[in-house]
């Protein structure tokens, strides 16, 4: 057991674990299940969590890694009780079906639009192409992207 | 996973003496991102492993030497290079090479002395660099050793390194007028682990190209310079049937294997006719 102290979605927090977990076990623990395992390889997207402001894979992130960090979890995007601009995109689009990819890709789009503010069609493809949706719903995934990226800009100005 | 020990060292001379050049089940960890893998399909188990993340931050930097060198340290992420602006500008093949290299999340993580070291054949950084002529600094108990990329790999996930050996960084020198370029082929989306990769480079003097370097990865058991090849476009001006010519002699010159990603004889077949392709993309290409 290794003692570790982090913030997780803005909150102080200490708990022992097992050099052997991965990211996303040590946040069920805190009953976050928004990461969630899925291929385990780093392909897929489903276990995305921002770990000092980077996009990390849950499922290839040791545990024992985020000791002394900043966790983010998607769960942190609504936490004023406002859906963000991104989440309320993708439901304004209908970018999802099952649902089981979606904190992923609401994630990697943060990420996305921090970086282009104003992405083209090739910036949000590139970027998200490490992102698997099982349901096919990329064309309203990319729609999403773009309706949150001219109401981010639309709400900045 | 099954346990074991993770361990921080906070210096690489600290790192170093944590090794240990008789046992296997202790191994360095950089992004973690290979070895997890490894560890999760169970062909790895260490009992301890000796994280570099706390060692001396100047082993993270990328830094351009006064002779246009650029010096990339081991523990560089792969985000870092894709980001750089010396990179960018001065090696246009790397920067665009960086984007189908993975994903985003695993270039955060990943670092260049872990996608070095690993020894898998088909990553992209290893026949680039190789292509490029760079160098690795290699650090041990009896000190600091360099030597060519090239001859770092030894067979299928096999180097040169001995298991107290670390890489500290990889130099990479200025292109100076070279033309280079990689061809990353893959059989199912862009960013996959490559069917065959092929990097080139090579001088133009008159015409004709000169001293070219050509590196061939993922279709062979490891990463391979095929100096036959360089023989036949030595001196030749990289005209269609002189590239027909060095596709041929790339096709018999190495030995290609069958993995997911295709078929031994399709690799061969790749093979000549992405050399062709990688010669001509480097003369197209505008290089500083
Ligand atoms: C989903 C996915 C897709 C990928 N796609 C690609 C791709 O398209 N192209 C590609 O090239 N790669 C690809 N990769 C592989 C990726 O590039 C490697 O996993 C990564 O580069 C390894 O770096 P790391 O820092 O995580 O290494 P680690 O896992 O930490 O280490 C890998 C090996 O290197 C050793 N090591 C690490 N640092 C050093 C050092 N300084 N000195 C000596 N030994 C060291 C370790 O002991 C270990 O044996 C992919 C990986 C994933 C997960
Ligand atoms: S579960 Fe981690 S990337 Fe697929
Ligand atoms: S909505 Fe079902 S996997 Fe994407």
């Amino acid at each position: 057991m290794t003692a570790i102290s982090f913030t997780l979605n803005g909150r102080p927090v200490s708990t022992d674990i097992e050099p052997h977990r991965n990211l996303v076990e040590l946040l069920q623990r805190f009953d976050l299940f928004g990461s969630r395992e899925s291929c385990g390889q780093g392909l897929c997207g489903c276990c995305t969590v921002l770990v000092d402001d980077k996009a990390v894979s849950g499922c290839l992130y040791f545990a024992v890694w985020v000791d002394g960090k900043r966790v983010a979890t998607v769960e942190h995007l609504d936490a004023d009780g406002r859906l963000s601009p991104v989440q309320q995109a993708f439901i304004d689009t209908g970018a999802f079906q099952c649902g089981f990819c979606t904190p992923g890709f609401i994630l990697m789009a943060h990420q996305l639009l921090k970086e282009h503010p104003n992405p083209s069609d090739d910036d949000i493809r590139h970027y998200l192409s490490g992102n698997l949706c099982r349901c096919g719903a990329y064309p309203e995934i990319i729609e999403a992207v773009k309706l949150a990226a001219k109401a981010t800009s639309k709400a900045a100005a | 996973m099954i346990p074991f020990e993770m361990v921080e060292a906070t210096s690489l001379k600290e790192a170093l003496s944590m090794l240990d050049p008789q046992e296997p089940a202790i191994r360095p960890v950089a992004g973690g991102t290979a070895l997890m893998l490894m560890m999760k399909a169970g062909v790895f188990q260490p009992t301890r492993l000796i994280c570099l993340h706390r060692i001396e931050p100047e082993y993270a930097r990328i830094t351009l030497g006064a002779s246009g060198e650029l010096r990339i340290g081991a523990m560089a992420s792969l985000r870092e290079v894709e980001k750089d602006a010396n990179v960018a500008a001065r090696l246009p093949v790397l920067h665009r090479a960086m984007r189908t290299l993975s994903n985003v999340r695993v270039r955060n993580v990943a670092r260049v002395g872990g996608a070095l070291a690993h020894g898998d054949p088909h990553m992209d950084l290893p026949p680039i660099l190789a292509a490029l002529g760079a160098r690795i600094s290699v650090a041990g108990p009896k000190g600091e050793r360099q030597l060519p990329l090239e001859q770092l790999y030894t067979g299928y996930y096999e180097t040169v390194l001995d298991r107290n050996e670390l890489i500290t960084s990889v130099l990479v020198p200025p292109l100076n007028g070279r033309k280079a370029a990689y061809m990353k082929v893959t059989s199912r989306t862009a960013d996959d682990w490559p069917s065959l990769g092929v990097a080139v480079s090579f001088a133009l003097a008159d015409g004709a190209i000169r001293d070219p370097i050509v590196v061939v990865s993922a279709a062979t058991e490891k990463v391979t310079r095929m100096s036959g090849v360089e023989k036949v476009l030595q001196s030749t001006a990289p005209e269609d049937a002189a590239l027909r010519r060095a596709g041929d002699a790339a096709a018999d010159e190495v030995q290609t294997l069958s993995d997911a990603h295709g078929s031994a004889p399709y690799k061969r077949e790749l093979l000549r006719v992405y050399l062709r392709r990688a010669v001509r993309q480097a003369l197209n290409e505008s290089v500083h």
